[in-house]
């Protein structure tokens, strides 16, 4: 009994060792094949890739602007679909949240569309404009934040313009008149934001001229309250207690909640999440096909020589291995070049959208596209194995 | 030698049929593949001009700087009645275009609209369910898109809810559609309830009044030339104006949402993946099969036949597969432009343009697969094999 649990234990590593040899072999034997074979799982990992980046790039978009604001907690009207789309609210709210002794700062925020009008062709096309009061410094874009920035964005008629805004917006100089809503409009100075897939095109001005741009708008109705705390206070207490005390015309959010607020808005009412989502679902297909035509046509081409080791004693539990292990090394050869193409894709698109659409490639994202590849592969490898543990050896040779 | 070849390829791909009916899911696959992104690339395009085509009219004038239907920008209503002063101009009406917050009855939760609004008096649309239009004549009614967003909530007749904080009552329903100017949904309703809903607002969302309209919309008089008519109204109108014809005013509006939005873009990247993908597939395919009648081919070069033979034998099976495989394909995309037709609201066509050019695409495909595998027989030698 010992003797035969031995000659087990040591036939089993025996054949983990054949498995990467004979599973390599069999792919490498024929290159134009394995090339095909390993550009077709890259394909589907770019796919894949680029799906989850837009998907990704979508839910970003929600951070984009507030991660650019300095402030704790952030008041917002209930009636509001995200931060670009907002729905005006009374100031008094502010500063009845300013009344808390946590409180450091309170300042609004004032948000409108406009048109803007492209200095070279004259096409009238919608930008987003802020409004604030250029001593509260809100945001924590350096352009803005600078002495000379709160000095210019006073001057009457002029606007700061997002270098991220599309190209169709015209041309982005210091200097340049235009018009935005119908009313002369010069750039005094340039910022880098970038409006993900929300705006294309975004402005800051003053609160005096957004007063001009936007009449019959006046400063009383805010868009969104920025509260900043003294340090070292807390800011779910001080949510909480502000989500009591003020009227539910307006509702408190910290800033990672206003953040998933905008997210969830983007993700579910937007038919972009599923168009993505489907994307994704569609490269897996394409994957398994790929590696269940390559594992189906290496059997057939060496169904003799399986049938073969099946007669000399070989159990359906090797030829299982080497058939899984091929899936499982299609699909780590095709995912590496398919990661370097997406991330050469992203940078294209980055590019090519003048740096608006943020796609970066979090490292979870790569865990998951590595996984769902390798289980996309093993499946097909467990599809295509029928034929071999039929083999009958008697009957193929 | 030439007649017999059909048959040789059809022999090779009907000799198993249950490999054939394996190979030609493998080419469906990447038809419905490539269907499938062109569709919705289509989709998003197409449906952009949904609402241009159930307009009635012939000539069509927006502000010379509007960049689309989508963004707005007004003209004066005073251009209605200088083109009416012009021979072969029938009638000259208003469409006027808004965007209003809709609170969904159930939820209570506000969505944005995009609002038509249009004189009763005269039949803009063409809707086949807008015959009736007393009720649209009421204070404070609308008709609401049937394929508008489920986040509106209830829209069936006699539901009553607030738009831009004012009371309206849901009097029918219509179909066109969503596009990426329509928001949640299209509501249709006269030009005196778009002057109730779209004055007094807050300040932010903006105030309107029936002296500025979104479009003019002009039918003429057949007996006269359109194209000449308008090329008139150009030279005499005032030159903010663009005048378009239907044709123009399609192409116009196209242009905008296929140069200045990422769309375009992002499913011409997945498209030409699709085809990409459809050649590898369908190589693998075509491969396998060369290779199961390697011995065969071989035995055909030792008799004596050409290279040639051989290459036409491949190339024929490539266009049968192609062929085969579009047509199964063609017929399950149809059904899947059917369901996400529904699910989505947007327009699924399958032209028959866009149809040829796919099976074009398919061909290739096939053929340059054929091609790949060519090499795997131009090697084969019959003393090899044996």
């Amino acid at each position: 009994m010992i003797l035969t649990r031995w000659v087990m234990y040591f036939g089993h590593s025996f054949t983990v060792f054949m498995f990467n040899v004979v599973a390599l072999s069999n792919l490498v034997h024929d290159r134009t094949r394995l090339l095909v074979g390993i550009a077709g799982v890259a394909f589907a990992v770019l796919l894949a890739f680029i799906n989850l980046g837009f998907l990704g790039a979508l839910s970003d978009t929600a951070g984009l602007l507030y991660n650019q604001l300095d402030a704790d907690v952030y008041l917002i009207s209930p009636l509001s679909l995200n931060g670009t789309s907002t729905k005006p609210f009374p100031k008094e709210r502010l500063y009845q949240a300013a009344s808390q002794a946590s409180v450091a700062k309170a300042s609004p925020l004032y948000i409108n569309y406009g048109a803007w009008r492209n200095a070279e062709n004259n096409d009238a096309l919608f930008m987003l404009g802020f409004g604030f009061n250029p001593k509260d410094r809100p945001f924590l874009l350096p352009e803005l934040k600078a002495d000379s920035a709160t000095e210019a964005l006073t001057q009457p008629n002029t606007v700061f313009l997002d270098r991220r805004s599309l190209p169709k917006f015209g041309p982005q100089r210091v200097g340049l008149q235009t018009e935005y809503n119908r009313r002369n409009v010069t750039i005094n100075g340039l910022f880098a934001l970038g409006g993900g897939l929300a705006a294309e095109g975004t402005v800051m001005m003053g609160d005096q001229n957004f007063l001009r741009f936007f009449s019959p708008r006046t400063l009383d109705r805010i868009d969104l309250g920025l509260l900043k705390l003294k340090p070292g206070a807390d800011i779910n207490q001080v949510v909480l207690s502000l989500r009591q005390r003020l009227p539910s015309d307006v509702t408190v959010y910290s800033k990672a909640d206003i953040i998933a607020r905008d997210r969830q808005y983007w993700l579910e009412t937007t038919a972009v999440g599923f168009i993505f989502s489907l994307g994704v679902g569609v490269a897996l297909i394409v994957g398994a096909a790929i590696v269940y035509q390559i594992l189906y046509a290496d059997i057939a081409k060496n169904f003799k020589e399986y049938a073969t080791l099946k007669a000399i004693g070989f159990h359906n539990r090797f030829l299982m291995g080497v058939v899984l292990q091929e899936a499982l090394l299609l699909a780590l050869m095709g995912f590496v070049p398919g990661l370097i193409l997406s991330l050469s894709v992203y940078q294209l698109i980055i590019q090519a959208t003048n740096e608006a659409i943020p796609m970066v490639m979090p490292p979870d994202r790569v865990v998951l596209v590595l996984g769902l590849v390798t289980a996309t592969c093993l499946l097909s490898g467990v599809l295509s194995l029928r034929k071999i543990l039929v083999a009958d050896p008697a009957t193929v040779l | 030698m030439s007649p017999i070849t059909p048959s040789v390829a059809w022999l090779n791909l009907s000799h198993k049929p249950i490999r054939l009916i394996l190979l030609l899911s493998g080419i469906v696959f990447a038809v419905i593949l490539m269907f499938m992104f062109t569709g919705f690339k289509n989709a998003l395009y197409d449906s952009q001009l949904q609402l241009i085509d159930r307009l009635k009219g012939d000539i069509f004038i927006v502000n010379q700087r509007r960049v689309s239907l989508g963004i707005p920008m007004q003209i004066r209503r005073q251009v209605l009645y200088q083109a009416q002063g012009y021979e072969g101009v029938k009638s000259a009406s208003a469409l006027y275009m808004g965007e209003a917050f809709w609170k969904n009855p159930e939820t209570k939760l506000v969505r944005l609209t995009r609002v038509l609004a249009f004189n009763p008096e005269i039949p803009l649309f063409d809707f086949p369910e807008l015959q009736d239009v007393a009720e649209l004549r009421l204070p404070n009614t609308a008709w609401v898109d049937r394929l508008a967003r489920p986040e509106l909530g209830s829209i069936k007749t006699g539901t009553v809810t607030e738009l831009s904080d004012r009371r309206i009552k849901v009097v029918g329903n219509f179909t066109l559609g969503n596009d990426f100017a329509s928001l949640n949904g299209n509501l249709l309703m006269s030009e005196a309830n778009f002057q109730r809903y779209f004055s007094g607002r807050d300040p932010k969302e903006g105030n309107r009044t029936l002296n500025e309209i979104d479009m003019a919309v002009i039918e003429t008089d057949p007996q006269f030339s359109t194209a000449r008519i308008a090329s008139v109204l150009q030279q005499q109108l005032p030159k903010n104006l663009r005048i378009m014809t239907r044709d123009q005013i399609k192409v116009w509006e196209r242009k905008y949402w296929q140069e200045s939005t990422n769309i375009g873009f992002v499913f011409g990247i997945l498209t030409i993946m699709g085809f990409v993908i459809g050649v590898i597939l369908c190589y693998q395919i075509i491969y396998a099969d060369v290779n199961d009648n390697l011995r065969q081919y071989s035995t055909l070069k030792a008799m004596g036949y050409r290279n040639i033979f051989l290459y036409t034998v491949i190339f024929q099976e490539a266009l049968l597969l192609g062929i085969l495989g579009f047509i199964p394909g063609i017929v399950l995309s149809y059904g899947l432009y059917e369901i996400a037709k529904v699910a989505t609201g947007l327009v699924f066509q399958m032209t028959f343009d866009r149809s040829i050019q796919l099976l074009g695409f398919t061909i290739i495909m096939c053929f340059l697969s054929g091609l790949a595998a060519l090499f795997k027989v131009q090697q084969s030698d019959p003393a090899d094999i044996f």
